[in-house]
């Protein structure tokens, strides 16, 4: 009798908890969401967290990086603050579906794929994928020799895509590890668990510069990656927005100066 | 659910590794667990505090961060393992420093009658240990280790960090591919659970053919 009693407030008292958190997360209309955000001042952004020099913690313990600092000025322009959320990159879309964030600035490769579940703005760069080896590797000279061996690649990233959907049907069968973030799939390619990875260079050089890793670029781009801010699918005000903001950044020279102060090397003519 | 039954094959294969690892790791551990305990019991001073330093280091930090440790951090010092291979020895260190307390406190249940009732028929401190205290702590200790079986269980889930595609990163990969994830998650609890319910029914079994009473 006793213990049923215990367990009838228990189970009630988890269902009222539950229910407190299920109120808590503010659904976004899809209607109103420019309005909404800037009602509340402030734009929920979604960044991985772990991909210099796009977006990390920096010695402050601020997020800092391209992406951060697009986002920043893209918030600017909209008249609202940015607020960042770091998470794994495999979860940013699905939480982007979920209202857990209002747009993703981490990133985000264009894909048709990406496209029927999520919108895009114009794209506000363009990465490229290279294959990385081991220093002293001399078996692997492009995406062709694979077979057989082992890749290292971001979980739910495009290149993860790219490997398992367009390369593995094309030069044979090959094992794919998935890892959380940069560093980890750069480590074990250093340690000689993995045999190459793909990623675009940019996002490599400090972190290999940081930890000293042995590993060099092989080969000619395999692809060029256009990157955007990514927003719930239907939020046409949200995106016509953002694009007029970045129109506008580009046409000012303050994208410019971002690109510049990143990367070091003038952007891309379009 | 029809993603889920379309990839169930590729789900089923994350299952296998999951209890695989746990099988292995158990069995690991069970063997350092019962070292340990025996070491903290009947072990000179030194046996004794490494066994104590030893259990409350595992007990006293995350498994995931144990787990990372042994396999990028050692990597720093020259020792490579492989994904699986470092699944294994994390996590049977990891059930082991359990198991040791669970034994611990079964064989201080054994009452010291026995061990007096063993030494004095003649049999040595070894002997008596071998033969009469361990084969009757076993059976007190298994509820005990049944609950951690079936944490170390779940703990599996935790080696999908290290790029081993065990039952939870099955799903995150088809999260990734299929952009839902309720149907997966969901499915993978199922998955789980069944697996849990089954080491219960096992242990269960085993206790009702070690009991005497």
């Amino acid at each position: 009798m006793k213990k049923s009693k215990v367990l009838l407030a228990l189970a009630v008292t988890s269902a009222l908890l539950l229910g407190a958190c299920g109120n808590n997360s503010t659904k976004v209309t899809d209607k109103n969401s420019l309005k909404a955000i800037q009602d509340k001042g402030e734009m929920t952004v979604g960044i991985m967290g772990t991909y210099a020099p796009y977006n990390f913690m920096n010695k402050e313990n601020e997020y800092d990086g391209f992406d951060v600092d697009i986002a920043k000025e893209l918030s600017k322009r909209l008249g609202v603050e940015a607020n960042f959320v770091a998470q794994d990159f495999s979860g940013l879309i699905p939480g982007l579906q979920k209202g857990k964030f209002d747009i993703l600035v981490s990133q985000v490769t264009i894909t048709d794929d990406r496209k029927k579940q999520i919108d895009f703005t114009e794209p506000y760069i363009t990465n490229d994928v290279k294959v990385i080896v081991k220093e002293d590797n001399t078996t692997i000279q492009s995406v062709e020799d694979f077979k057989g061996k082992k890749i290292a690649v971001g979980l739910g990233t495009n290149d993860e895509a790219f490997l398992r959907n367009d390369l593995m049907p094309k030069v044979g069968d090959f094992k794919i590890n998935t890892y959380d973030d940069v560093i980890t799939t750069l480590k074990d390619l250093d340690a000689g668990r993995a045999d190459a990875t793909i990623n675009n260079v940019y996002a490599l050089k400090p972190i290999i510069k940081e930890n000293g890793f042995k590993v060099k670029v092989v080969g000619s781009p395999i692809k060029s990656d256009k990157a955007a801010v990514a927003a719930k699918k239907g939020n046409t005000e949200l995106v016509d927005a953002l694009n007029k903001a970045l129109a506008d950044m580009k046409q000012d020279g303050t994208y410019k100066k971002i690109f510049v102060k990143w990367f070091d090397e003038e952007p891309m003519a379009e | 659910m029809d993603v889920v039954i379309d990839n169930l094959p590729f789900l089923l294969k994350g299952a296998y590794y999951t209890l695989l690892i746990t099988v292995v790791s158990m069995f690991f551990g069970l063997i350092i667990g019962l070292i340990t305990a025996i070491a903290r019991l009947k072990g000179n001073r030194f046996f004794r505090t490494i066994a104590r330093v030893y259990v409350s280091i595992i007990r006293g930090t995350p498994p995931l961060v144990q787990i990372v440790i042994v396999y990028y951090g050692l990597v720093d010092y020259g020792i490579e393992l492989g994904a699986l291979t470092a699944a294994y020895i994390a996590l049977s260190i990891n059930i082991g420093a359990y198991v040791s307390e669970a034994f611990r406190g079964a064989i201080q249940a054994v009452p010291l009658g026995q061990t007096e009732a063993a030494l004095a028929t003649g049999m040595t401190e070894g002997q008596a240990i071998r033969r009469i205290v361990i084969p009757q702590a076993i059976r007190i200790a298994i509820p005990p280790l049944g609950n951690t079986f079936v944490g170390m269980l779940k703990e599996t889930s935790l080696v999908s960090v290290i790029a081993v595609t065990e039952l939870l990163r099955s799903a995150q990969l088809l999260v990734a591919q299929y952009y839902v994830y309720m149907p997966f998650y969901l499915s993978i609890a199922v998955m789980y659970w069944i697996m849990s319910t089954l080491f219960t029914f096992i242990l269960n079994k085993i206790e009702k053919r070690l009991s005497v009473y």
